[in-house]
């Protein structure tokens, strides 16, 4: 059996809410980032299975995905680093506690 | 001949340097005036060789030089010295004087904290006279004219921590002031006529101007001549000048400044005698004048008063002598008026200094403590008294004998008048001063540096007389001796003025009272002590109504002026209000308005800022989510 576009599309709709959820409702900040990755993911999901399924000749959806992944393994990074700096000086890693900028 | 100008140029030399010192150093460098004005008489000296032996040639100027200075429609300006026999003359005078009275000057101003601004204030005068007597035009003469005026302004109100030197040297300038103006109007005329200044076209061409244009002109050089030579009724500021210090008086008030204004009468003779109904008033003041100031020195009680007053009288007899047009007596007069009444107020320097007093009533006896002052003063009393064989004998008896020449008996009645009131006034006060009994302690006689001029004036004064031919020569002119009745006359006279005061003063050794001849006066001594009402009358003509037209004047600014004024600025204080108004309501409401709305905006704004990284992540998402379904609805 051949699967079409849409399941594809389906998971990576579910993914980037389940991702978004967790970016919206997360205290803790490493959590806040894994579901900042798992709404990239879910992007790269869509590019690859639109990149198949729509311009299968020319691959630019897959090197789209690629590039993406490596901004974002580049992007968790750098979070995680700035999550231990922030963690030093203030005790905790929980975004509740990160109001310095509150107005 | 350029070294001529050396003459004037080295005592105002030595006013720039010590104008320019800090007054401890100017103090200490007295040498320099003095040097000056010796470096000053030397030339002079040169110069009056170059003249001699004068004669009539040396009457136009025997050396004339002259800086074009400017052109003035199309003519040269020019300024010039020029040297004939009459500068020669006054030139020697006034350095010898004046080397007399810095000399002396050492002496008498030894411990006054201003000292070297006076000697710097003599030189400057020094130098202006030099200049005025060098000049060759009536602009430099008039210019230096003023300068002189300055200075003894300044020297008059050199004490000017008293208020009698400062009254009397306002005094002293405002009245000259007025015979300046006359002196100008003189300059005035004489431009307008002829359009140079030089004295030489002056001379050349006072023929052509027409009488009315002469007049004019004679009258105000001889108002200006009035001013400055103290003629009555102009003669109000000469006895207040006194207030200044002696060797001042002596060099300015009765040698040099004072006699300039018959200098300039005797310069400018040429434009008098053609004008001879002017000639005619200047022997009428000079013979007023010789009277009152012999009548008003008879009754002083101050020495230097006494002094001033006699200056007043023989500059008098100086305008009745350029009345007669005769320049040798002038000058003659002048001369030996210069020497033994400068030698009389250094005299009377050494007197105050040891008295300290200046009051006669006071003094007596001086003779047996100050012998050098006592001899000097001798000479130039007896001088001034005409007795012979003394300089002032011979002056006065060439002006008696100018005024027989031109047949003018009443001026010589008026000349033998005040003759005789000088002996009087001058015996009067020998014998108040030094003989009689002694009423003050500790006297002294001068300092060397103070009595060695005095012994050379009365060495001067002892002999110039004799040479009253050569004088007459020197000037082109031939005179004789005094004829014997003349002699006898004028001798007589002086012989009347001296025993009449020997009478009333001389006569006793105790203590002089003269109340009874006072008494015996009545209305005329209270008038005489009163300075015959000049200055009781100016006080009430020109100076009480110029001080309520002052008040009034003051009332009229107060009102009119000043109201104008504050009202101006009560004006602008009300369009200041208005204006600070408007800037309250409308700028600093526009400021403020701008600070509270950014204030408020801000402060809205804020609730949103609440530090917390999920509520912006939910404002980006609710922001995507409403441009998502714009886009959706916007597709549909």
């Amino acid at each position: 059996m051949r699967f079409g576009i849409e399941p594809f599309l389906m998971l990576a709709a579910v993914l980037f809410s389940i991702g978004l959820y967790g970016a919206l409702s997360k205290k803790a900040t490493v959590q806040l980032l894994l579901s900042l990755e798992l709404m990239a993911m879910a992007v790269n999901i869509n590019l690859v299975a639109f990149a198949r399924f729509v311009t299968p000749m020319t691959m630019d959806g897959v090197f789209f995905a690629v590039f993406t992944m490596v901004v974002s393994a580049a992007e968790v990074g750098l979070g995680l680093g700035l999550v231990i700096a922030i963690y030093r000086s203030l005790k905790s890693s929980e975004v509740t506690s990160m109001n310095e900028l509150k107005g | 001949m350029n070294w001529l100008i050396a003459i004037p140029a080295l005592p105002a030399l030595a006013f720039l340097a010590l104008v320019a010192l800090p007054r401890e150093l100017r103090n200490k460098m007295l040498w320099l005036p003095v040097a000056g004005i010796v470096g000053s008489t030397v030339l002079s000296l040169a110069a009056f060789a170059e003249v001699w032996p004068g004669g009539e040639e040396s009457l136009s100027a025997v050396w004339n030089y002259s800086w074009v200075l400017a052109e003035v429609g199309g003519r040269p300006f020019e300024l010039g010295v020029q040297l004939d026999s009459i500068a020669a003359i006054l030139l020697v005078v006034v350095t010898v004087v004046a080397s007399c009275v810095q000399v002396y000057s050492l002496g008498y101003m030894h411990n006054d904290a201003r000292r070297g601004w006076y000697f710097a204030v003599l030189s400057l005068f020094t130098a202006a006279m030099l200049a005025l007597v060098l000049a060759d035009n009536l602009l430099l003469l008039f210019a230096t004219w003023e300068i002189m005026g300055l200075c003894s302004y300044l020297l008059i109100g050199f004490w000017y921590e008293l208020e009698a030197p400062r009254k009397a040297s306002q005094k002293a300038f405002l009245t000259t002031r007025v015979g300046d103006l006359g002196l100008l109007f003189a300059l005035v005329v004489i431009y307008n006529a002829i359009g140079t200044w030089e004295l030489t076209d002056v001379f050349a061409s006072v023929e052509t101007w027409g009488p009315g244009v002469a007049t004019a002109a004679a009258i105000g050089l001889v108002i200006g001549a009035m001013g400055k030579s103290a003629q009555v009724p102009l003669h109000v500021w000469l006895p207040d000048a006194m207030a200044g210090p002696t060797p001042a008086s002596a060099l300015i008030h009765a040698a040099t400044m004072v006699a300039a204004g018959v200098y300039l009468l005797t310069r400018m003779l040429p434009v008098l005698e053609a004008a001879p109904a002017v000639l005619s008033a200047v022997l009428v003041i000079g013979a007023v004048t010789g009277i009152v100031g012999g009548l008003l020195a008879a009754v002083q009680h101050d020495v230097k008063k006494v002094l001033a007053y006699s200056t007043i009288s023989q500059l008098g007899l100086m305008f009745m002598a350029i009345g007669s047009a005769s320049v040798v007596a002038t000058m003659f007069h002048l001369v030996t008026h210069a020497f033994f009444k400068s030698l009389l107020f250094l005299g009377a320097g050494v007197i105050i200094h040891s008295a300290k007093t200046q009051d006669m009533r006071e003094m007596g006896g001086l003779r047996k403590h100050m012998p050098i002052t006592w001899a000097t003063f001798l000479v130039g009393s007896l001088a001034l008294a005409g007795v012979i064989p003394f300089s002032g004998f011979f002056s006065k008896d060439e002006i008696i004998a100018s005024l027989l020449h031109e047949h003018l008996v009443w001026a010589v009645v008026a000349v033998l008048t005040v003759s005789l009131l000088t002996a009087f006034y001058m015996t009067r006060l020998y014998f108040r001063v030094f003989e009689g009994p002694e009423q003050i302690e500790h006297l002294h006689d001068g300092h060397k540096t103070m009595l060695f001029p005095m012994v050379l004036l009365a060495l001067i004064t002892c002999v110039v007389g004799f040479g009253s031919i050569q004088f007459a020569a020197f000037l082109g002119e031939e005179i004789e001796w005094p004829s014997i009745e003349l002699i006898l006359m004028s001798s007589g006279v002086a012989a009347a003025g001296i025993s009449s005061a020997w009478w009333v003063y001389g006569r006793r050794s105790t203590v002089v009272n003269t109340r009874v001849y006072k008494e015996r006066m009545g209305r005329v001594y209270s008038a005489l002590s009163l300075k015959l009402y000049f200055d009781i009358a100016y006080d009430a003509i020109f100076i009480k109504p110029f001080m309520r037209l002052g008040d009034l004047l003051w009332g009229i600014d107060r009102s009119a002026i000043d109201g104008v004024v504050n009202g101006a600025a009560a004006a602008w204080v009300r369009l200041a209000e208005g204006s600070w108004g408007f800037d309250r309501v409308a700028i600093d409401g526009i400021v403020n308005g701008l600070a509270s709305f950014s204030r408020n905006t801000g402060s809205a704004l804020r609730s949103i800022q609440t530090g917390r990284l999920q509520t912006y992540q939910r404002l980006i998402l609710a922001a995507v989510v409403l441009f998502m379904l714009y886009l959706v609805l916007k597709g549909a």
